[in-house]
């Protein structure tokens, strides 16, 4: 039910895609990159995404496709590439010898520290902080891998194919906040709030959107509970939600 | 004028018992995330009476109803003939060993009624029938592939959803062909493109789907589809389990001037006794018969007495005029509500079953703002699914109506400075 090109699309842009969420929430991750020079990583994945990665100042951003940077790593496969985030396969430089340092020491301590807060000790999880942002990473997690399975995934695309256009804001309240901007069936993520949005749909607590990320509670039920909010366009949220489900099976 | 909020508290006590005990709490359209209560706290969940065209929540909140239990109350709630004739079959047999001979009296009485009847099958849901129309045109033709028109709804089981339901398999929904509404051309290259392999061709009268304007057949087109579907051997099913008798008691085909080859009815045969039955023509007849389908409570005699008694008090009233006239009479009291208030009103689809649309924006909030606002008032609509006249509907309940919609439609233009 899930495909290596799907998953290939949210491991780039929904995994390593969070680690600019995790360099800004999390000081710990800020000081893996203290006094360190400004440095790119290019993931080059052959019929698949691409993607770099810049960490600069503390901060990291990645843009879309293959830009200028100093590590460059092609994978002859999404299955190759997918094997590199979970694990069983050793990724190769093509370019960027002389930068191996920090793709062993910063980078890895980067994505390990991720790794934690995306795949928790739950007794890490009774401290408030980590909380947070654990959740919180997995809120951008989530937001952004709906659009890749919206655009990638044959069902998720059946899915996007019934959605007008228009922006919508899904967010937690007082909390991270996404849009899922949807143009000609095409999905695109952004982790901010749109100011327009043609439908939304809130989480009433971070608490709440934890246990519904962790499968704890039914969100149809929230929904009659008032604790999930939705208003707007609802189509545009019917059909979300249905790539929602999807996103369980791929980030398993 | 003046307007009491109703409060929910006791609802939401129930709710949070049944959240405990049932899957969602309430599933499905009566509840409240496939109902679209937007917010869900200006809804009543539980409802403890209903009388005419009015039902009380737990909280004693007394609401005019104008989803009718969506279709079922065709006559008002505790229509006294219909329950009087349920009561009284009740007294003698319900569910038995052999079936009541009220079965064939009913049955008689559909095919005196539905113009384009030879048969009539009797089982409990719309989905019941739809199913097994599919099954009867699939069996009489040896076919597999059923076209839709898109923004159809036909049931719940799996071929009736769509391949990103959950639960649904990619084979379930395999051999479904989807076309527009009123596109024949788009009839004409499907059935091209696949030549001898449809069985069925699935549809409601008018387009009366969810999250959209309804829209009326065009003129022509279902003596169009008539004739493409008979020429190349394509059973024509109709799905008149929303709208069967509110346009016309002899079948929604025959108020458009066709006539199906199978037409479902469900909701309004029984004033909500639980029924639906299958009309076919003779030549399916057969097919109809070698089918391995039926049910426990198929053969029940209360909902056929109770069919009887509603269908003829139907015929007496002659309920179709009666909704499209008060159909017409509250679209008419709603659309100058809006229209005083400054908001574009837009009605579509029959006025027996009338859908409403706010058009100041593209993204529905503001619908959805009035809707709550006029069920916190008592008056009890619903933001994306068409509505329903029953019979007991009175003038007084319309002005009342359309007073409180006028109410309503002043809070939310308070509520929204930016669209004024």
């Amino acid at each position: 039910m899930t495909d290596a090109k799907t998953l290939a699309y949210i491991n780039m842009y929904a995994v390593l895609g969070t680690l600019e969420n995790l360099c800004a929430l999390d000081e710990n991750a800020r000081a893996i990159l203290t006094n360190k020079k400004p440095i790119s990583i290019c993931f080059d994945v052959k019929d698949g995404p691409a993607a770099t990665i810049t960490f600069k100042n503390g901060r990291c951003r990645m843009e879309d496709g293959v830009g200028p940077c100093d590590i460059r790593i092609p994978f002859s496969s999404c299955e190759k590439f997918n094997g590199m985030i979970d694990g069983t396969v050793m990724p190769i430089p093509s370019k960027g010898f002389t930068h191996i340092g920090f793709l062993l020491k910063q980078f890895t301590k980067l994505t390990d520290l991720l790794t934690a807060y995306m795949r928790p000790d739950p007794a890490d999880l009774k401290d408030k902080r980590f909380f947070d942002i654990s959740t919180s990473l997995m809120f951008y997690t989530i937001a952004v891998a709906i659009a890749q399975i919206g655009n990638q995934d044959e069902i998720g695309k059946f899915s996007a194919h019934n959605m007008v256009d228009g922006d919508i804001l899904m967010s937690i309240k007082d909390g991270p906040k996404a849009t899922i901007c949807v143009r000609n069936h095409h999905l695109i993520t952004v982790k901010k709030a749109t100011d327009s949005p043609r439908a939304l749909m809130e989480f009433s607590t971070i608490e709440l959107a934890r246990q519904l990320f962790d499968g704890q509670v039914n969100s149809v039920a929230c929904i009659g509970e008032g604790k999930i909010t939705m208003g707007g366009m609802i189509s545009m949220i019917d059909n979300m939600n249905r790539i929602l489900d999807l996103v369980g099976l791929y980030l398993a | 004028m003046a307007s009491k909020y109703c409060k929910h508290d006791k609802s939401r006590e129930w709710y949070n018992r049944a959240v405990k005990v049932i899957p969602s709490g309430i599933y499905g359209h009566l509840g409240p995330a496939e109902g679209l209560w937007i917010p869900t706290t200006s809804w009543p969940f539980f409802s403890e009476r209903a009388e005419a065209s009015y039902f009380w929540d737990v909280d004693g909140n007394k609401y005019i109803d104008y989803m009718c239990a969506y279709g079922p109350n065709v006559l008002g709630y505790n229509d006294p003939d219909v329950n009087g004739a349920a009561i009284e079959q009740a007294a003698k047999e319900n569910c038995t060993t052999t079936p009541s001979y009220k079965m064939v009296e009913l049955a008689e009485l559909m095919v005196d009624t539905v113009a384009s009847a030879d048969w009539a099958f009797f089982a409990k849901n719309g989905n019941d029938v739809t199913q097994a129309a599919i099954m009867c045109a699939r069996y009489y033709t040896h076919k597999k592939k059923i076209i839709f028109v898109n923004g159809f709804y036909h049931g719940v089981s799996p071929w009736t959803q769509k391949l990103d339901y959950p639960g649904v398999i990619p084979e379930d929904v395999a051999n479904n062909l989807y076309i527009d509404w009123n596109d024949i051309n788009a009839l004409k290259q499907v059935i091209a493109e696949n030549e001898g392999e449809i069985a069925a061709f699935i549809a409601t009268p008018y387009l009366h789907g969810n999250f959209a304007d309804n829209v009326l057949p065009a003129d022509g087109y279902w003596q169009q589809v008539r004739k493409i579907c008979t020429e190349n051997n394509i059973v024509l099913i109709i799905d008149d389990v929303r709208a069967g008798f509110r346009l016309d008691l002899a079948g929604s085909d025959h108020y458009y001037g066709f006539e199906a080859d199978l037409i479902c009815f469900c909701k309004a045969i029984a004033n909500g006794w639980n029924i639906s039955c299958l009309c076919g023509k003779d030549f399916l007849k057969s097919s109809m018969s070698g089918l391995s389908y039926t049910g426990s409570y198929w053969m029940s005699a209360i909902p056929f007495a109770a069919g009887i008694a509603c269908i003829n008090k139907m015929k007496k009233l002659n309920t179709p005029a009666m909704f499209r006239e008060k159909g017409i009479k509250i679209t008419e009291g709603l659309k100058a509500a809006a229209e005083n208030n400054g908001f574009d009103l837009v009605v579509s689809g029959e006025p027996a079953l009338f859908y409403l649309r706010i058009a100041n924006d593209d993204s529905l909030f503001i619908h959805q703002d009035w809707v709550q606002e006029m069920v916190h008032r008592g008056i009890f609509v619903t933001s994306h699914h068409n509505h329903f006249i029953n019979a007991s509907l009175t003038d007084e309940d319309i002005k009342r109506t359309c007073e409180i919609a006028d109410d309503a439609f002043k809070t939310v233009r308070k509520n929204h400075p930016e669209c004024f």
